[in-house]
C-alpha cells in the first residue's frame, strides 16, 4: 500500500510478545491500520484484546519481558520499531503523546502540576523557564481550568479526578502533538464528567490539526467522537471500518455481538440485551484459527483451523470472517466478496 | 460600634488561632511535646512502683542508713511532691545526682557520654545514607541480575546478624587474629571502624533492602509511564520522578533507625568499651542507678522524639499531600 | 490454501474449543504453598526452622548433661584435644589455657583432673601428682628464644621419659563443643539456650497476637469515634522507642522468669499487629460476603471470628513468621545487656554475654551462640519473605 499523502500513523502486521517465564504471551498478532489527519480513530475491544498493548507499542513503552516482535510501525514514513529508547523521546509528548486511563494515579503526587507541565514543554522545546510557565498556564487555561496562575501551584492532590484528566490532557497537548493517543480517558470518571472530557479532547485536536487514537471498551463514545474504528480480539483485528460502517452494516459476528449486547437504541424501542457467552482467549495458549470461534455462533470447520484474512468490503470497510468468502453459507446481513484485503 | 469591633476583632483572632493549630507543623510539635510529658511521667512512676525503694535491694542495711539514704535523695517527700520536683528538674536540666556514682550529677554524666556516642551515632547514620541508598537504588535498576541479588543476599545477612555478633567477630578477627586495630576504647580513628561498622550493620542492610523495593515499587506507577510518556529522559525518569517518591518510604523510616542506633550503641559500647551514653546506660541498668536510669531514658526518650519529628518534617517537604493536608476537591 | 470438506459447513457448540477458557482453580492455600514451594530461599528458611525446632526441642534429649551440670575440673576445654600417651595404657590431656592436667581415656574422653603441686618458675615447668608419681609439664619452649625452633609450646616428662608429640589429635570427646568456663557442656547450653531463645520469641509473638488482633479488630470492625481513639494510642505507643521501656519493665521487675519476659515484649510489640489487622478489617468488611452476614443478622463478634480474620490470616500468619525472628533479637539484646532470663536458665543472648570477657582466649564460646543466633535470624527472616511473595496479591496471577 502507498502511503497516502495525509498518512500520519501506518501500522502494519503489528505484533507484540510478552516472553514470561510460563510462555510465550502474544498479546498482538499481526494488526494493521492507518491513521490520517484529522482522523478520530476508536480501538475498540474486551479487556485483554490486546489495545492497551496496541498502544503502549506505538508509544515504544512496552517493557520487559514484553517487545515488539514483529512489523512495522511508520510515523509521518519514519520507522519507529527501530528507533532506541532515548530516539524515541524525542517523539514521545513531542509528535504522538498519550493520556492514560487513571488521573488520579497518572500524575506524580510529589510534584507541582506546573512542575510538571513546565518540565515536559521545557524537554520539547527551547523555551526558557518564564515563556514555559506562561506557556502552561495558557495551556490549563485551554483545557477549562480556573483560575490557572494559582492552580498551576496545586499538587495533583489538589485536584479533582476531571481537573486531572484536563492536567493530563494539557501535558499532552503541550507540543502539538500530530497524534494524542488516549486510553480510555473517561472510564474512571463521573458519567458527567466523561462528556466534557471528549468534548475537550475533540476540541483541541480541531484546533491544533492533530489526530486522536481512542482505545476504549465503550462503542457509545466510539459512536459520538470517532471517525474510524478498530475492533480487536484476542490480539487480532476483527473489523475496521468507518464508524457509520460498523454501526450501520456490521461484518463481523464478534461486532455484531458487540452491538447486541449494550443499550445503545435510542429511539426509545425496548430491545433485550443479548450477551456474548464465554471468555475472553487466553493468549497465554491461545485457540488455532480465528480467536473468536469457541464463542462465534457462525464458526465453521475453517475457523477453528486458520484465522480469516482481512476481507476488503468497501473502500474503508475491512473485516476479518469466513463468511465473507464465497464458499461459505450466507447469512443475513454478511456480504460475500472475492477480494481479500491488499496488505500482507 | 465599639462591641462590633471587639467582636470582630474576637472572632479573627479565633480564626487566626485555629488556622494556627490547624498547621501541620505547629500540631507535629504540640504532638510531640505531648508525648514527652506522658513518656517522663510513665518513666517517674514506672521507676517509683519499685517495691520498697530503690535501696531495698542493697545488702540489709539498717533502717537508719536507709532513711538517711531516702532524706539525701528526698525520697521521703510525698510522691506528688517528688514528681512535681522532677518534673521542673527535666524542664531546668537538672537530672538529679546519680546514686552510684556519687558526687556525679546525671545530667553531667550524659553531658560527658553523650558527645562520644553522638559522634559514632552520626558517622553511621551518614554512612547509611550515603551508602544505603545508592545501594538500594542501583540493586532495584538492576533486578534480578548479579549484582542485585549479591547486595540483597549481603543486605539479608545483614539484617539478621546482631550487632553484638558483627562486634564481637570483629574484635576477634582485627583486633585478636590480625591485630591491625586496638580492641577496646576509641585511641585512634581506626578505633571507630568497629564501633561504626557493628552499628550500621542492621540499618544499613534495611535502608538498600527498602530503597529496593521502595523503588522498584515506585517504577510500576503510572505517573512514571506518563514521565515517560511525555519523552523524558531515563535519567529524569529515574532521578526526579521515581526517587523522591521511593524516598517516602526511607525517610520513615529513619525516626526508627536512629532509635535502633541508639539502642545498638548500648551493645556496642559495652563490646568496645566506649566510655558514651550507652554504657552508663547499662551500667545504671546492672548497677540499679535509678536516677541514672531515669535521666537517660527519659534524654533517650526525648532526643528520639525529637529526631522522629525533624524526620516528620522532611518528610512533609518531600510529600506535599502530608504538608497541605490530604484533600481539597 | 487448500480447503478442506467441511471448511464452509457451521460447527456444532461441541466441535468447538472450551468457550469458558478457565485456568486451573486453586484454592488460597494451596495456591500459596504452590507459590512457596517455587522459593528455594524460603524453602531454606522452611527446613533450617524446622531443623532449629528439632535440635532446640528434641536435642536435649540426645546429650547427656543437663544445662546446668558443671564438671569445673574440664573448665573451659577447647574443640580438639591433644592426647599424650606418657606410660602404657596412660593417656593425658594438657588444657593449654587453663594449664589443668587431665587424665583422659585412649579415645579422649576426659576421667580426672590430676592435682598440680608446685610450679617451677625459674625452668617454667609445672609439677602435677598423678598417685605419687610426678608428671611434669615443661614451659620452657614457649619462653626460650633457644627452644623456639622446636616449634612446640611444651613438652610432657614423665618418669624421666620427654614427650614433646602427643600420640594424636582428637575431637573433644566429651564435650562436642567444648566445655565453659564452669564446665558445661556448650552443646547443651546452646540446645537449651535456642529453646528458651524458641520460646521467648513464640511466646511473645503469640501473645502479640492474640493482643494485636483482639484490638486492631474491635478498633477496625466498631470505626468512627472509637477507632479514632484506640488509633491515636497506638500512634502514641509508636513514637516513643520501645526497647527502652522493654528494658526499664525489665529493671523494675525483679523476677526475670520466662514468664516476665513473654509479657514485657507481647506488651510492647503488638502495635504492628494491630494496625495491620485493622487495615485488614477496614477493606474487608466492605466486601460482599461479610455485607450478606450482616443483613442475615451475623453478630458482630461472629462476623469478625467467622469471616474477617480467616480472611487476613494471610497477612497475619507473614507478620508472625517476622515478628519471631525480632523476638529472637530483643531477648538476646536484653540478655546481652544482663537483663535475660536469670541463671542457671540461659538463653543464647545470655550465652554470648556470659563469654564475652573472655572473647580473645576462648572466642568459640562466643561465636558458637552467636552463629546459632544468626541462623535462627536468617531461618525466619526467609521463611517470612517467602511467605510474603507467595501472600502477596499483586503476584498471586503469575
Amino acid at each position: 500500500m502507498i502511503p497516502m499523502p495525509n498518512n500520519i500513523l501506518d501500522v502494519k502486521n503489528l505484533r507484540t510478545t510478552f516472553y514470561t517465564h510460563m510462555g510465550e504471551v502474544q498479546a498482538v498478532r499481526g494488526i494493521s491500520f492507518e491513521v490520517d489527519q484529522g482522523d478520530v480513530m476508536g480501538i475498540v475491544g474486551e479487556s485483554g484484546s490486546g489495545k492497551s498493548v496496541t498502544a503502549m507499542s506505538i508509544m515504544g513503552l512496552v517493557d520487559e519481558p514484553g517487545r515488539v516482535s514483529g512489523g512495522s510501525i511508520k510515523f509521518m514514513g519514519k520507522e519507529l520499531t527501530t528507533l532506541t529508547d532515548a530516539e524515541m523521546n524525542e517523539y514521545r509528548g513531542k509528535e504522538i503523546s498519550m493520556i492514560f486511563q487513571d488521573p488520579m494515579t497518572s500524575l506524580n503526587p510529589v510534584f507541582s502540576i506546573g512542575n510538571q507541565l513546565v518540565e515536559v514543554i521545557r524537554r520539547h522545546t527551547d523555551l526558557d523557564k518564564e515563556q514555559a510557565h506562561a506557556r502552561a498556564i495558557e495551556l490549563l487555561r485551554m483545557v477549562g481550568i480556573p483560575e490557572p496562575e494559582i492552580r498551576i501551584k496545586n499538587y495533583p492532590h489538589q485536584f479533582s479526578g476531571g481537573m486531572r484528566q484536563r492536567a493530563m490532557i494539557a501535558m499532552a497537548i503541550s507540543c502539538n502533538p500530530k497524534i494524542l493517543i488516549a486510553d480510555e480517558p473517561t472510564t474512571a470518571l463521573d458519567v458527567t464528567i466523561q462528556a466534557q472530557i471528549l468534548d475537550l479532547m475533540v476540541r483541541l485536536k480541531k484546533e491544533l490539526n492533530s489526530s486522536i487514537i481512542l482505545i476504549t471498551h465503550d462503542l457509545g463514545v466510539v459512536s459520538e467522537v470517532c471517525n474510524k474504528v478498530n475492533v480487536m480480539y484476542g490480539g487480532m483485528l476483527m473489523e475496521k471500518a468507518s464508524v457509520e460502517e460498523l454501526f450501520d452494516t456490521p461484518q463481523h459476528p464478534y461486532t455484531l455481538g458487540l452491538l447486541k449486547s449494550i443499550p445503545r437504541d435510542v429511539t426509545g424501542e425496548r430491545k433485550r440485551l443479548v450477551p456474548i457467552e464465554g471468555t475472553p482467549p487466553d493468549l497465554l495458549k491461545p485457540p488455532s484459527g480465528c480467536p473468536f470461534s469457541p464463542r462465534c455462533p457462525y464458526a465453521m470447520g475453517i475457523c477453528i483451523r486458520e484465522a480469516a484474512p482481512l476481507y476488503k468490503l468497501s473502500a474503508t470497510h475491512h473485516a476479518s470472517c469466513w463468511l465473507h468468502h464465497k464458499g461459505a453459507p450466507a447469512v443475513e446481513g454478511f456480504v460475500q466478496v472475492e477480494e481479500e484485503s491488499d496488505h500482507e | 460600634m465599639g462591641t462590633e469591633k471587639t467582636r470582630e476583632t474576637v472572632l479573627t483572632s479565633l480564626k487566626a488561632l485555629k488556622a494556627f493549630f490547624h498547621n501541620y507543623y505547629v500540631r507535629r510539635v504540640l504532638g510531640a511535646l505531648l508525648t514527652i510529658f506522658l513518656i517522663a511521667t510513665v518513666t517517674f512512676f514506672m521507676m517509683h512502683a519499685i517495691p520498697g525503694g530503690p535501696f531495698s535491694r542493697e545488702r540489709a542495711l539498717p533502717d537508719e542508713i536507709i532513711a538517711a539514704l531516702n532524706a539525701k535523695y528526698h525520697l521521703d517527700d510525698p510522691l506528688w511532691k517528688q514528681y512535681v520536683d522532677y518534673m521542673v528538674g527535666l524542664v531546668t536540666f537538672d537530672l538529679g545526682p546519680s546514686f552510684k556514682r556519687t558526687g556525679f550529677m546525671v545530667e553531667e554524666l550524659i553531658a560527658t557520654g553523650f558527645p562520644i556516642s553522638a559522634k559514632i551515632g552520626l558517622m553511621a547514620i551518614i554512612l547509611i545514607i550515603v551508602i544505603g541508598i545508592p545501594v538500594g537504588i542501583v540493586s532495584a535498576l538492576r533486578q534480578n541480575k548479579p549484582a542485585d541479588y549479591l547486595v540483597m543476599f549481603i543486605a539479608t545477612l545483614g539484617v539478621t546478624i546482631p550487632s553484638f555478633v558483627v562486634a564481637a567477630v570483629y574484635i576477634y578477627l582485627f583486633a585478636g587474629v590480625l591485630n591491625w586495630v586496638d580492641a577496646f576504647g576509641l585511641n585512634q580513628p581506626s578505633s571507630y571502624i568497629g564501633p561504626v561498622l557493628a552499628l550500621v550493620g542492621y540499618s544499613l542492610a534495611f535502608v538498600s533492602r527498602l530503597t529496593r523495593s521502595s523503588m522498584l515499587e515506585v517504577m510500576r506507577q503510572d505517573y512514571i509511564r506518563t514521565a515517560r510518556a511525555n519523552g523524558l529522559s531515563r535519567f529524569k525518569v529515574i532521578y526526579k520522578h521515581a526517587l523522591k517518591n521511593a524516598l517516602i518510604p526511607v525517610v520513615t523510616y529513619i525516626g526508627p533507625m536512629i532509635a535502633a542506633i541508639l539502642t545498638g550503641s548500648f551493645v556496642i559500647e559495652k563490646v568496645f568499651t566506649i566510655p558514651g551514653i550507652g554504657k552508663y546506660f547499662v551500667q545504671s541498668v546492672s548497677d540499679r542507678d535509678y536516677t541514672m536510669i531515669i535521666g537517660t531514658t527519659v534524654f533517650y526518650a526525648v532526643l528520639y522524639v525529637v529526631m522522629v519529628l525533624l524526620v516528620d518534617v522532611a518528610y512533609s517537604l518531600i510529600d506535599p499531600r502530608i504538608r497541605l493536608g490530604k484533600k481539597s476537591e | 490454501m487448500p480447503f478442506q470438506e467441511n471448511d464452509f459447513t457451521f460447527l456444532e457448540t461441541n466441535q468447538k474449543a472450551d468457550k469458558e477458557q478457565v485456568r486451573q482453580a486453586l484454592t488460597y492455600w494451596a495456591d500459596t504453598w504452590r507459590r512457596l514451594k517455587k522459593n528455594k530461599m524460603a524453602i531454606a528458611g522452611l527446613i533450617g526452622v524446622i531443623l532449629i525446632t528439632l535440635f532446640a526441642f528434641v536435642g536435649p534429649l540426645f546429650t547427656p548433661y543437663d544445662y546446668d551440670e558443671q564438671q569445673t575440673d574440664f573448665a573451659n576445654t577447647p574443640l580438639h584435644v591433644e592426647v599424650f600417651e606418657i606410660d602404657t595404657d596412660f593417656y593425658v590431656y594438657l588444657n593449654p589455657s587453663t594449664y589443668r592436667l587431665l587424665v583422659v581415656a585412649e579415645d579422649g574422653t576426659f576421667l580426672h583432673r590430676l592435682e598440680q603441686t608446685s610450679l617451677d618458675a625459674i625452668n617454667k615447668q609445672f609439677h602435677y601428682d598423678n598417685a605419687g608419681e610426678d608428671v611434669i609439664v615443661d614451659f620452657s619452649y614457649k619462653v626460650l628464644p633457644a627452644l623456639a625452633d622446636e616449634g612446640i609450646d611444651y613438652s610432657i616428662i614423665y618418669k624421666g621419659v620427654e614427650y614433646k608429640t602427643p600420640l594424636k589429635v582428637v575431637p573433644n570427646q566429651t564435650f562436642p563443643l567444648g566445655s565453659d568456663n564452669v564446665g558445661r557442656d556448650i552443646l547443651t547450653r546452646i540446645m537449651y539456650g535456642a529453646r528458651i531463645s524458641l520460646e521467648v520469641a513464640l511466646f511473645a509473638a503469640l501473645f502479640s497476637l492474640v493482643i494485636g488482633v483482639t484490638y486492631g479488630a474491635i478498633a477496625g470492625m466498631v470505626g468512627g469515634r472509637i477507632d479514632n481513639l484506640m488509633m491515636r494510642f497506638v500512634d502514641i505507643i509508636d513514637s516513643i522507642p520501645l526497647l527502652l521501656y522493654v528494658i526499664l519493665i525489665m529493671v523494675i521487675v525483679d523476677n526475670k522468669g520466662l514468664g516476665t519476659i513473654v509479657l514485657t515484649l507481647g506488651l510492647f510489640y503488638w502495635v504492628g499487629m494491630a494496625r495491620l489487622v485493622r487495615g485488614q478489617v477496614l477493606s474487608l468488611k466492605e466486601q460482599e460476603y461479610v455485607l450478606a452476614a450482616r443483613m442475615l443478622g451475623v453478630s458482630q463478634p461472629v462476623i469478625i471470628w467467622r469471616h474477617l480474620i480467616p480472611n487476613a490470616m494471610g497477612p497475619i500468619l507473614v507478620a508472625l513468621t517476622m515478628m519471631i525472628p525480632t523476638a529472637v533479637f530483643t531477648e538476646s539484646f536484653l540478655s546481652f545487656i544482663g537483663l535475660g532470663i536469670s541463671a542457671p536458665l540461659a538463653s543464647l543472648g545470655t550465652l554470648a554475654n556470659d563469654s564475652l570477657d573472655a572473647i580473645m582466649t576462648y572466642p568459640f564460646q562466643l561465636l558458637a551462640p552467636s552463629l546459632t543466633i544468626a541462623i535462627m535470624m536468617l531461618a525466619f527472616n526467609f521463611l517470612g519473605d517467602g511467605l510474603r511473595s507467595a501472600l502477596d496479591p499483586r503476584l498471586r496471577k503469575g
